[in-house]
């Protein structure tokens, strides 16, 4: 019996099983493609977080420790490419005389670098004067002194006769955070800052410079073993880290206490097993919701034959089948379903990956392959399962009358009754309001702490809104075809004419089904409302984050010591493609004694070259803090942080000490105004922004740190090569493009390209099913009542009204409850996954083009399946139909 | 008497492939006002088809249909003139009773509440009023047919065509249903053909036609025409049968 069912299915219903292997397969596949985005992530954070580690182990030579043999034994450990022996002394001031006048620094590190140095870790000096060769100042100490190549430093060792060396550049020290960490320091004494002023000495010269002072303070001089290892990592962030991390403790192990290891490679790994679980979130949150929906779409193609399958069961059950023989059945046909529908998922999920990750499998491992094959095809088959034997299972238990009537007063769902809808959005609200404030963290990664920990339980937040929300459609969706016939007649009317109180009595009857449509369409219309506006606005604040970084489209950053003024910035907009060009005034400000950058803008004009945010600030929004500081010259913006040290109040004033035009301090009163949180040039920690009209004034120093170009968000790589064709070689020209990759190996690392890809064809691929698809089959299964309403006399005009109604009624009322409830999900995603924007958007992006492509081509296809039905109905001939059915 | 269908040599023949089933062989006919028609014949003789073809439910292979005392709408007749039950269920699933019964009032353009009227009307006259709150299926197949017989009375049309009305119905509610066809016929006046394979059902009508391998057999004397076709003509005056040498 089971071959014959299956030969009767293949030839009699082959649009019910190629329904449920189409619905099977964009389950599987989507959930292999993100599978794939998550293992293709996951192997490119381990290579990009390894590459931008400067110096992979610092290692500290203990007190009374060869140097040369930590080195050698650095060396000797398995991994290790090569070696450096840099020193380190403590400086108690450095002083300058230049231009007649004499500037003197607090205390400061003198280091001692070997040979060869820059060519080995080429990450940790970037050459800003000079040929990176000799003694060589930090471009703060550089500005601080006032000194470049050529003049003179003293540098003063405690105890000790000053020694002068000769500047021969100056050079930035991108990674000083790493490069000055105290190696071994206590778990939880936090980061320590890097010195405000570094002098760094060749090694003979360091040498012959601080052998004095490591005879009589050998405290103060020390020496680290600097290493670069070999990067051939496990792809996978998290285990790239235990080899990591393991190896720097073996090494701890083999050094016996004549050294410590400061593992920058394991601490950035561990960083990277965060942007890890960052991805495996977004896995989570936005790939979820779409293999649900492929779930409830394929249980929604298999139901809408259910009327037929229950007749057919009916008949076999009436010649003496029983439900054990009814199971083995839908089982055989659960079985083909799941396999076609796994087979075919996994082959669209390879040619997605090509086209979107440019990847054909799962990651590197085999085991990965093998877990993520294994894993698809097991939602395979339970799709198949859900969908086509567990209804199978209810059926055969049914009464063979009951099974065959399609239609009937069946009781209102439970969850109806109970409310479930309303209490799921209650529990999205609760959680809403536990991700509040600052305590929450999505990812919480603590420091030194091998185990990482993901907050999971906040993915109840968008699961139980979506759910709760595709419930509360459904509530309405019903509510409106019983208490609310009337309005649906009205609404019909201009459509049905004299018929639309039949239609509207003939969806009232069928509203289990039209809701079903409904829901289905809201649902598939929200997640892609809600995927496309969360993926758009994380592009937007990884631009935000590159604007921040680069601080415009390109930016034109002078040398120490430049005297260059705003009225340079003439010049610069008229270079071809530049829009506005806005000086930025660049200054390090004394707040008591804590060093601060400071930024003087042209408040009415800043606007022109950069987006001000206004969840850059407090206190108030960008254009009245920007007009606050256009009319008060003297209003300043200070960090959070320097509010609380200083217990500020708006309205007080703060004294700076700046540098004016000779280099000198002077103090110069402001009024705070508000705060700066987030600022284009400006450093992650404290700053300050003021009027630089202001600043120019009271320091007689009108001399501008940058120059913020804008280009229109376009061609900023040639705009950046036609500007270093202006300027010469002195400034340096960044432009964002280049600004993007290098933060790109940050904590917003997990590049959502592919996935933003991936998702948003499988979105609109959903809602087309759930609009058109469902719609039709649905239509199709009643094509009997259509039938009859023909022998009845219904002309194609009217039967078009018939069939226009239900359509009309599922897309209107699932697109608008669709809108609603993707902007509400949008707002939830974006809010419980806060941590995966740096920094947090003040709006949500809304990918208009998209949601209107996707709305067009759902209404098209709903539009389609409604006038294609419509024709198939008017030109079938009536009996034959009723004669079928 | 008014003519209200005319077959002039309708045949029907349905082709599946390479294979041709004729299920009506060339025929020509009349059905006039009054007329109570029953067409007998064994399972598959072309009963069926015959009355699909006269109700416009499908499409001659040869000859033509035409509906000359009816109003048309394009080629088939407009809505209201022809009265329709079929074997099986035949109401719309989704509406009540009382709906379904007013349904081919508000296609015709009736409007709402009066087509609520006569379907109430027509309800109370085929006894039916009790169940018109009910949907389709929840109806047992007598109930069910009485209401396709309700739908038929309260749209007052010309012509009852009903297809194996008590053939899937025991033997007293056929019988019951049939009374109810009938009565119902009389009082609007309303010529009636109906097919059945029950010698019973046929012997309540007054002229019988005969079918068999889709060949139609016209009462007294069946008589092939010179065109090779069946002729004949069915007179209702007097609810008797005539052939077409009778006319001639």
């Amino acid at each position: 019996m089971t071959r014959l069912w299956w030969r009767g299915l293949l030839r009699r219903r082959r649009g019910r099983l190629a329904g449920a292997v189409i619905g099977t397969a964009t389950a599987v596949a989507l959930l292999a493609a993100l599978g794939m985005f998550l293992a293709t992530s996951k192997a490119s954070m381990t290579a990009r977080a390894a590459s931008g580690v400067g110096v992979d182990w610092q290692v500290q030579v203990a007190q009374g420790a060869d140097p040369a043999q930590v080195a050698a034994a650095v060396a000797a450990e398995p991994g290790t490419i090569a070696t450096q022996v840099v020193g380190f002394a403590a400086t108690t001031g450095l002083s300058a005389t230049t231009g007649g006048t004499t500037q003197t620094t607090g205390p400061g590190v003198v280091v001692g670098l070997p040979a060869g140095y820059a060519a080995t870790f080429p990450a940790e000096l970037r050459t800003l004067t000079g040929d990176g060769t000799g003694v060589l100042l930090a471009q703060q100490t550089a500005a601080n002194l006032h000194a470049g190549a050529g003049d003179t430093v003293s540098i003063g060792l405690a105890g000790q006769s000053p020694v002068d060396v000769t500047v021969a550049g100056v050079v930035d020290l991108p990674q000083a955070d790493s490069f000055f960490q105290t190696v071994g320091a206590p778990a939880g004494s936090g980061p320590t800052a890097p010195p405000d002023n570094v002098i760094l000495l060749p090694a003979d010269q360091f040498a012959a410079a601080t052998a004095g002072l490591a005879s009589t303070r050998p405290d103060l001089v020390t020496a680290q073993v600097h290493a670069a290892r070999s990067h051939a990592l496990p792809a996978d962030p998290a285990a790239a880290y235990v080899a990591a991390s393991g190896a720097a403790h073996h090494m701890d192990v083999t050094l016996a206490g004549a050294g410590q290891v400061g593992d920058n490679l394991g601490a950035t790994l561990d960083a990277a097993r965060s942007d890890a679980l960052y991805a495996q979130a977004l896995f989570l949150f936005l790939g979820t919701p779409g293999a649900v929906l492929a779930g409830l779409l394929t249980a929604t193609l298999t139901a809408t034959g259910a009327t037929r399958r229950r007749r057919d069961q009916a008949l076999l059950r009436s010649r003496g089948a029983s439900t054990r023989a009814l199971t083995r059945l839908a089982a055989v046909e659960a079985g083909a379903v799941a396999v076609g529908g796994g087979l075919v998922g996994l082959a669209l999920a390879a040619v997605v990956g090509r086209i979107a990750f440019g990847a054909w499998g799962f990651g590197a491992s085999a085991l990965t392959w093998l877990a993520w094959t294994a894993t698809a095809l097991g939602v395979g088959a339970l799709v198949a399962a859900l969908t086509v034997l567990v209804p199978a299972r209810r059926d055969a238990t049914r009464t063979v009358a009951a099974g065959r009537r399609s239609v009937g007063r069946e009781p209102r769902p439970w969850w109806l009754r109970w409310w479930l809808d309303l209490w799921l959005l209650a529990g999205a609200g609760v959680v809403l309001w536990l991700t509040r404030g600052d305590t929450y963290h999505l990812v919480l990664a603590p420091e030194g702490v091998s185990q990482l920990s993901v907050s999971y339980w906040v993915f109840a937040g968008p699961a139980l809104l979506w759910l709760g929300s595709g419930l509360l459609t459904w509530r309405l969706a019903d509510a409106l075809l019983t208490r609310g016939r009337p309005v649906v007649a009205a609404a019909a009317r201009p459509f049905a004419g004299p018929m639309a109180d039949t239609v509207a009595a003939s969806l009232s009857r069928q509203r289990r089904p039209v809701a079903r449509a409904v829901v289905l369409l809201a649902l598939a219309l929200s997640f892609a409302a809600s995927t496309a506006t969360f993926n758009a606005t994380y592009r937007q604040q990884a631009e935000v984050d590159a604007q921040l970084t680069n601080g415009g489209d390109v930016t034109v950053t002078e040398p120490p010591g430049s005297t260059v003024t705003a009225d340079a910035a003439a010049q610069l907009a008229a270079v071809p493609g530049v829009r506005a060009a806005e000086p930025l005034l660049h200054r390090y400000a004394y707040v008591g004694s804590d060093l601060q950058d400071l930024y003087g803008v042209q408040p009415g004009s800043i606007g022109t070259a950069v987006h001000l945010q206004d969840s850059w600030f407090q206190g108030g929004s960008a254009p009245q803090l920007m007009s606050d500081l256009a009319a008060s010259p003297d209003n300043i913006l200070v960090s959070a942080e320097t509010v609380k040290d200083f217990q500020l109040h708006p309205g007080d004033t703060l004294k700076l000490r700046l540098p004016d035009a000779n280099g000198s301090l002077v103090t110069v009163p402001f009024v705070y105004a508000g705060v700066a949180t987030e600022f284009p040039t400006a450093p992650k920690d404290s700053f300050l922004v003021a009027n630089a009209d202001y600043v120019a004034a009271q320091t007689h120093n009108p001399a501008v740190g940058a120059f913020l170009l804008d280009t229109g968000g376009v061609n900023q790589a040639q705009v950046a090569d036609a500007v270093r064709a202006t300027v010469g070689t002195g400034p340096q020209v960044t432009a964002v493009a280049s600004t993007r990759a290098v933060i790109g190996s940050s904590l917003t690392a997990v590049d959502l390209a592919g996935l933003t890809r991936v998702e948003l064809a499988f979105a609109v691929a959903l809602a087309v099913a759930a609009g058109g698809l469902v719609l039709a089959l649905a239509l199709a299964e009643r094509r009997r009542t259509f039938a009859l309403a023909s022998a009845q006399g219904a002309s194609p005009r009217q039967l078009r009204a018939m069939v226009g109604a239900e359509a009309g009624f599922v897309a209107v009322i699932g697109g608008l409850a669709g809108a609603v409830s993707g902007w509400a999900l949008s707002l939830m995603l974006v809010r419980v996954l806060t941590g995966v924007f740096d920094p947090p958007p003040d709006h949500l992006a809304v990918p208009w083009p998209y949601l209107a492509t996707t709305a067009g081509i759902t209404a098209a296809a709903i539009l389609a399946a409604t006038a294609g039905f419509a024709a198939w109905v008017a030109g079938r001939p009536v009996i034959s139909e009723i004669k079928e059915l | 008497m008014t003519a209200l269908v005319s077959l002039e040599g309708i045949a029907r023949t349905y082709r599946s492939g390479a294979t041709a089933v004729v299920a009506v062989r060339p025929l020509t006919a009349t059905v006039t006002a009054g007329d109570r028609i029953a067409i007998t014949g064994p399972s598959g003789s072309g009963k069926s088809t015959l009355l699909h073809l006269m109700a416009g439910l499908e499409r001659p292979s040869a000859g033509g249909v035409a509906w000359p005392g009816l109003r048309t709408a394009g080629r088939v007749p407009g809505p209201g003139e022809v009265g329709l039950v079929f074997q099986g269920p035949s109401l719309l699933p989704p509406l009540t009773a009382a709906e379904n019964v007013a349904l081919p009032l508000v296609i015709a353009g009736v409007a709402l509440a009066a087509a609520r009227a006569r379907a109430e009307q027509a309800m109370v006259e085929v006894g039916v009023a009790d169940i018109a709150g009910q949907l389709p299926e929840e109806l047992s197949g007598g109930q069910a047919q009485r209401v396709a017989i309700a739908r038929v009375v309260a749209a007052r049309p010309r012509l009852v065509l009903a297809d194996e009305p008590t053939g899937q119905l025991d033997h007293a509610t056929g019988a019951h249903v049939l009374d109810v066809l009938l009565a119902a016929a009389d009082a609007i006046d309303a010529a009636v053909v109906l097919t059945t394979h029950d010698p019973a059902v046929a012997d309540r009508l007054t002229s019988r036609w005969t079918m068999r391998d889709g060949r139609c057999h016209l009462p007294d004397r069946p008589a092939e025409g010179r065109d090779g076709t069946d002729q004949g003509a069915v007179v209702g005056a007097g609810r008797t049968a005539a052939s077409k040498e009778d006319l001639a």
